[in-house]
């Protein structure tokens, strides 16, 4: 892409080419009015609002690309009287009842209904009843709908769901005359409007899908409302807190929205979540989990007292990484002062996977992120169950996709229908768990750069292809001429009569043919069709320019992480790809960095958010009360590579990390003066907590805390070892330490919109296979543990896998896998 | 009724009075004179003349409070009241959270959900009158003329945080159902030739 | 001395006493609803049937609330201070003929303590005396106010003393007694002393203005101004210490009133009902006059009314004494 010039409005500015005229001039503080438009989707034309005038031609600015020299006014007097009348139809019919609507102070329609002026109505049609529809956790009011297809859009091309579509409305016909008095677009525009409101996709009356309230969140009126949110408070009431979602790696900006209680209770409270939904899209957990702070919390001596007896006791400390950066910069220096051991074994196997990374990549951190997945036309996933894992990288995944008509490979053993359903631009590969290593030498042999490849690896990978002599039946069109019989009338005679005519036509002919292919095995060994496969990479690989390739936890825990990591190293290296990974939880990647981890632990721990013989936690079932991550402030390291900081949304009484920390003898007021000390040779910078912005450009500049540095390391050799073809899961019962979409930790179990329920998730064809029905009880038996689950239905996953959850820590479904996500088990129905 | 007097702001000096004041005496002599011309022209005896005529006209102006009360002008800002619709006597209050905003000594606050009919439903509205300053933004901002100032302006309370709840507000229904309830002539209400300042909107069906 | 007659004087002591606390009570009640009226309002409507019950509430109150004496203060001598105003106000009575002597019973009853035959100088002096209250009660309070009050009142005393003192020469030497009775029976044969000779006329003004000021009403309220020195040499008082100087007042307005009818006005004449009549309608209408005043007129400042005792009042006094000597003389 190259830059041009355009000039809008007699300024001249800077932008891409090929870039929308509306992106272009938003980036550079120009005011267009646009309603249906989102940054990152597709442009939808419903509003026809943001005409400008292009070179002396009306255009829409959401999708007229920039060209080199154009001249664009945003404004002519054609274009104000249609805007005018556009936000007159928009205006036609909808409740005056502003007071009453959920969206009022932050609606969009009132915004420009008083921008352009509307003060009188010229316009009229009769309503058509239009219910009020429940759709579970989102409430549709489709008589304030504006139908401009936002939630659609952003449905669609962001989150992937493709649960909402327009429906008919079933009202009449616009009055004729209003065609003949009414401005072009405006008339055009009316007539869409008139004929749809949304409706699910499914054509049931129940929302089906993956939850992340995004359509309600992008909604620019009260028409697609949080069924929780209804009514219960006004926008401008609340304040907005920036912070962080802490449920995943993703890191997701958002704002928590806050005020008091109730009429009787000044306490603060989260009422709802808000993004800037233009940049950055939250999934359910990050929307509707805001509530899971510990409640009620005094400060209470007596366990603060245990609580420095049992760290005077102790010699371990046990945490997971749902903790700030400073909170394990904290457990860090205690255990410089008093030699404890760190325990935390996700972030260990992650920690140690990047080592084993950096050692052929020569940097400690990997070199994407999904920003640039989002831009790449190519993507691959592998090792993830990406919906859930992390959220964010699955929109990256399906926007790539959809936006830059771009195609991705998913490479993992369970099958996943809401990544099927992104269309033809996905190719699913379902390979068996264990067989990582394939999809990793497949890449390499894909797209590695032969020449470059050491050479032992280029050989090893010509190993596997053979080629082939295969019959081809093809479709061939053939010319046959015919001769046929045609009454004619004898234009002399005038009577009829039969003329042979000759008639040339295209019949179709099936030919066989002997083709010489060439046959990869590895394609054998991930299970692919390799006809479908070929298909697929001929069509789908035409003019790719950018690729990203998405990494996830299953690698990690692999029983060859180390080769693994190598040869993520090796695909970043010799392919275009860039490579991201995701870390298995929140901060995984900060606590890798920070904490200098144990592997063995000493004889009494304290367990921080995790059990241990003295337990801190910020979930209240602990010896002692902990901030849950919106009641404090601190930074999260984020799978962006960037250090997010958050704030406390709701107030905390009770003691912190950093209370017993100075106890103990180190010295800081508060634990945010510890963000200044984060390790500069893991790549943090020396910057005050408070001087770290929070905040999107208008252009979509992420201006949030700052981005790690990517330090070099020394690199070793590239040796690979090469694929153990026997090893593989093979059976029926497969289990996956997988979480349904919306849970991540035992955090997201406490807000109460996040219902999910713990156990082991089975696809409904596997329920029936396995003659179970949900809400059985079942003792999963593997080799190294048992455990009675509860059976959950779940048409999110398809196929013979089975997820096991692990974000109740009640259930220690940790103890039936070894380290690997997967595991064969076998299982029986109780009771 | 004429609005010249109120519109014509020229405020000029065409109506002022001038007193006239003396020069203060300068020498012993003039304050002599001064003594002497006010000792004998009466000037006393005025005063006590004006004192005993009042209380020989006995013209008693005392209201006596508890007893009497005077009547309130109906542009007062009292206590609020909550205003019912005329027909149905349902309450007008919508629960918009406009009166919780515009409060600049923040006392109003209101607690809302969505009721079993799908319309949002104040379920607690109470007014601190302890910091309540009565200055009627409320009453001006309400788009459903719901909350208005009453007349009721004695409010004495044991303590200084006073709340007031929506019940106590809120018209009783059988007064709104006989028509009793007075429509609020004060800030924020409809004002006369309001239907010639609104503009008209076609309706085709 | 036989027992009759300390009997009789002691009754006389005791009805003086009850009947003038009650009529200060009274006083209040009268001077509120006077000036209450000339203001147009109702004054004490409250209390009772057009508020009469209102000098009890305020005697209740009085009596029950608490005596506070603050730290700081001369005690012995703060608490003895409304006791001398009350207490020499109604000494001063002991010499005053409220009313003819009458029969009841055969028994024949001088409405006078005490007969004195220096009674008006007995009275001026013991009136004078008063002055101590207020001044050691303002000294000893320990409080700005009250101090101003006592200088202003010792000032101010010695200003009208001066007046009150040669205006009453004039009368005397007409008369040639000192002996209210003899006052009265002078008056009764040769017609009210005010009017009988210009020379009293003058007189009886002069006494009338100091007498303003020797009770300490407006316009000469100057010891106690509200609005510069809060109550003066009160403010530190409360309850009944506060109530005695009230009642001292009170007393003291209206024995000056029966002082002024007695030596000027003809007394109660001969000595019939019409007389004594006559006498208490003449101390009812100074009495009033106290409170129209009040109504009426605004305060001095304290130099203008020394300026008015010393440069004006007497040298009129004394030229009119002289006038009256010469007069006299032929």
């Amino acid at each position: 892409m190259s830059k041009v010039n355009i000039t809008i409005d007699g300024r001249s500015v800077e932008c891409e080419e090929g870039e929308f005229i509306l992106n272009a001039a938003r980036a550079n503080g120009i005011f267009i009015p646009a309603i249906c438009y989102l940054t990152r989707c597709s442009p939808t034309l419903a509003c026809r609002i943001c005409l400008v005038e292009a070179d002396g031609k009306q255009v829409y600015a959401c999708n007229a690309k920039a060209k080199e020299g154009m001249n664009i006014s945003t404004t002519t007097d054609n274009i104000e009287t249609e805007r005018r009348s556009i936000m007159e139809v928009y205006d036609v019919n909808h409740p005056l009842q502003c007071g009453v609507c959920d969206q009022s102070g932050e609606c969009e329609l009132q915004n420009y209904t008083l921008e352009m002026g509307v003060d009188s109505q010229h316009y009229t049609i009769a309503d058509v009843e239009r219910p009020i529809k429940d759709w579970g956790h989102l409430h549709y009011d489709p008589g304030l709908c504006i139908v401009c297809e936002r939630c659609v859009t952003v449905c669609k091309d962001m989150i992937g769901d493709n649960s909402l579509k327009t429906v008919p409305r079933g009202g009449g016909p616009i009055d004729a005359e209003f065609k003949e008095s009414m401005p072009k677009d405006a008339y055009a525009m009316w007539n869409k409007l008139n004929k749809s409101v949304i409706g699910l996709t499914s054509g049931e009356e129940m929302l089906d899908c993956t939850s992340c309230g995004e359509c309600a969140a992008v909604c620019p009126v009260g028409a697609l409302v949080d069924t929780d949110f209804v009514y219960t408070t006004n926008a401008w009431e609340q304040q907005k807190i920036p912070a962080t979602c802490s449920h995943c790696s993703a890191g997701c900006q958002l704002n928590y929205e806050v005020k008091h209680t109730s009429v009787e209770s000044n306490d603060e409270k989260i009422y709802r979540t808000s993004n800037e939904w233009n940049y950055v899209s939250l999934c359910g957990a990050g929307r509707y989990g805001y509530d899971f702070e510990n409640r009620d919390v005094q400060k209470d001596e007596a366990a603060f007292t245990a609580a420095l007896e049992a760290f005077e006791k102790a010699d371990t400390i046990r945490f997971t990484s749902t903790i700030s950066n400073e909170e394990a910069l904290i457990l860090q220096k205690l255990k410089e002062k008093s030699g404890y051991r760190l325990i935390n074994e996700e972030a260990r196997t992650f920690k140690a996977f990047l080592d084993d990374y950096a050692k052929v990549s020569g940097q400690q951190l990997y070199g994407g992120d999904l920003k640039g997945a989002h831009d790449a036309n190519f993507v691959v996933s592998v090792g993830t169950a990406l919906k859930s894992d992390n959220p964010n990288a699955r929109y990256a995944f399906n926007n790539a996709i959809k936006m830059n008509k771009g195609a991705g490979l998913y490479f993992h053993p369970l099958k996943d229908p809401v990544i099927e359903g992104i269309g033809k631009g996905v190719f699913p590969a379902y390979h068996k768990p264990l067989r990582e290593e394939v999809v990793l030498y497949l890449m390499l042999d894909l797209f590695g750069d032969k020449e470059k490849l050491p050479s032992e690896i280029t050989e090893y990978l010509a190993s596997f292809h053979s080629l082939k002599t295969v019959t081809v039946e093809e479709t061939i069109k053939e010319k046959v001429v015919e001769k046929v019989m045609v009454k004619k009338v004898n234009e002399e005679t005038g009577e009829e009569e039969e003329v042979e005519e000759e008639k040339t036509k295209m019949v179709p002919k099936k030919v066989s043919k002997e083709v010489e292919v060439d046959e990869n095995r590895l394609l054998e060994l991930l299970d692919i069709d390799a006809d479908k496969w070929t298909a697929f990479m001929d069509k789908n690989l035409k003019k790719k320019d950018s690729f990203a390739l998405i990494a996830g936890p299953d690698l990690y825990t692999h029983p060859n992480s180390k080769n693994l990591a190598r040869l993520l190293a090796l695909v970043e290296k010799y392919t275009a790809f860039e490579l991201t990974m995701i870390p298995p939880l929140t901060n995984t990647l900060g606590v890798a960095l920070i904490c200098d981890l144990d592997s063995e632990a000493g004889s009494y721990s304290i367990g921080y958010n995790t059990k241990g013989d003295f337990t801190l936690s910020a979930l209240g079932d602990g010896d002692l009360d902990m901030p849950a991550m919106n009641q404090q402030e601190g930074t999260l390291t984020s799978i962006e590579k960037r250090v997010n900081p958050t704030n406390a949304a709701l107030a905390y009484g009770g003691y912190v990390l950093n209370d017993i920390a100075n106890a103990l003898g180190l010295s800081a007021r508060y634990t945010i003066d510890y963000t200044e000390q984060l390790p500069t040779g893991a790549g943090f910078h020396a910057e005050a907590f408070d001087n770290l912005p929070n905040r999107f450009e208008n252009d979509g500049t992420e201006v949030r805390g700052y981005a790690l540095e990517n330090l070099a390391v020394a690199a070793g050799d590239e040796a690979v070892e090469k694929i153990d073809e026997s090893l593989a899961l093979e059976g029926d019962h497969i289990i996956y330490a997988a979480n349904p979409v919306r849970q991540f930790t035992a955090f997201t179990m406490k807000p109460h919109q996040l219902t999910e329920p713990a156990g082991i998730y089975l696809s409904p064809a596997q329920l029936e296979a396995m003659e179970l029905a949900a809400g059985d009880e079942v003792r999963v038996k593997s080799a190294t543990g048992e455990q009675s689950l509860h059976v959950v239905e779940d048409n999110k996953i398809d196929g013979s896998v089975m997820c096991v959850t692990t974000f109740d820590p009640n259930i220690k479904t940790e103890e039936l896998f070894e380290a690997y996500r997967f595991t064969t088990a076998s299982m029986h129905k109780e009771g | 009724m004429s609005l010249e007097q109120f519109t014509d702001r020229n405020v000029g000096q065409q109506h002022y009075f001038k007193v006239e004041i003396d020069d203060y005496p300068q020498t012993g002599w003039e304050k002599f004179k001064q003594v002497t011309r006010r000792a004998l022209s009466g000037e006393l005896f005025v005063g006590l003349w004006v004192v005993m005529r009042e209380m020989i006209k006995f013209d008693i102006h005392t209201v006596q409070y508890p007893k009497e009360k005077l009547p309130i002008g109906p542009r007062y800002r009292a206590v609020h009241e909550m205003q019912r619709l005329f027909e149905s006597g349902t309450e007008r209050c919508i629960g918009c959270g406009l009166c919780e905003k515009i409060c600049i000594s923040d006392c109003i606050r209101m607690d809302t959900r969505i009721d079993e009919n799908s319309r949002k439903e104040v379920t607690e509205y109470t007014i601190n009158l302890g910091r309540c300053i009565f200055c009627g933004y409320c009453a001006e901002v309400c788009p459903e003329l719901a909350i208005v100032h009453g007349p009721r302006y004695e409010n004495t309370s044991e303590q200084r945080e006073h709340f007031i709840l929506f019940e106590d507000m809120l018209t009783p229904i059988d007064m709104a159902i006989k028509g009793e309830q007075k429509e609020y002539p004060g800030f924020g209400a409809v004002t006369p030739h309001e239907d010639a300042r609104v503009k008209k909107t076609p309706l085709a069906y | 001395m036989d027992t009759a007659f300390i009997i009789e004087t002691l009754v006389k002591i005791v009805v003086v006493l009850l009947v003038f606390s009650a009529l200060a009570g009274f006083g209040t009640y009268f001077e509120r609803k006077v000036l209450a009226f000339m203001q147009r309002r109702l004054g004490p409507m409250h209390v009772g049937p057009y508020g009469l019950l209102q000098i009890a509430a305020d005697g209740i109150k009085l009596f029950t609330k608490e005596d506070i004496v603050p730290a700081g203060v001369v005690g012995p001598i703060f608490k003895i201070a409304p006791v001398i105003t009350a207490a020499t106000a109604f000494m001063a009575a002991a010499a005053i003929p409220f009313l003819p002597e009458f029969t009841i019973f055969g028994y024949t009853v001088h409405p006078i303590i005490a007969d004195v035959n220096i009674g008006i100088l007995y009275i001026l002096g013991v009136m004078a005396i008063g002055l101590y209250g207020p001044l050691l009660g303002g000294m000893a309070s320990n409080n700005k106010w009250s101090l101003i009050s006592a200088a202003r009142g010792a000032a101010i005393f010695i200003s009208y003393e001066v007046v009150t003192g040669l205006s009453l020469l004039v009368p005397l030497m007409i008369v040639g007694s000192l002996s209210l009775l003899d006052f009265n029976e002078y008056q009764a044969a040769n017609g009210w002393m005010a009017f009988a000779h210009p020379m009293g006329f003058v007189s009886f003004i002069l006494f009338w203005i100091a007498a303003f000021a020797e009770t300490g009403r407006t316009p000469f309220h100057l010891v106690a101004n509200d609005h510069e020195i809060i109550d003066g040499f009160g403010t530190e008082y409360s309850g009944m210490r506060w109530g005695l100087f009230f009642i001292g007042e009170y007393a003291n307005m209206f024995f000056i009133s029966f002082v002024m009818a007695i030596i000027f006005l003809g007394g109660y004449g001969d000595g019939t009902v019409m007389g004594a009549l006559g006498l208490l309608l003449k101390v009812a209408f100074f009495f009033f006059f106290f409170l129209w005043t009040r109504a009426a007129w605004p305060d001095v400042r304290p130099d203008q009314l020394m300026w008015l005792c010393w440069k004006v009042l007497m040298p009129l006094a004394v030229v009119n004494v002289v006038i009256t000597g010469i007069v006299m003389m032929f």
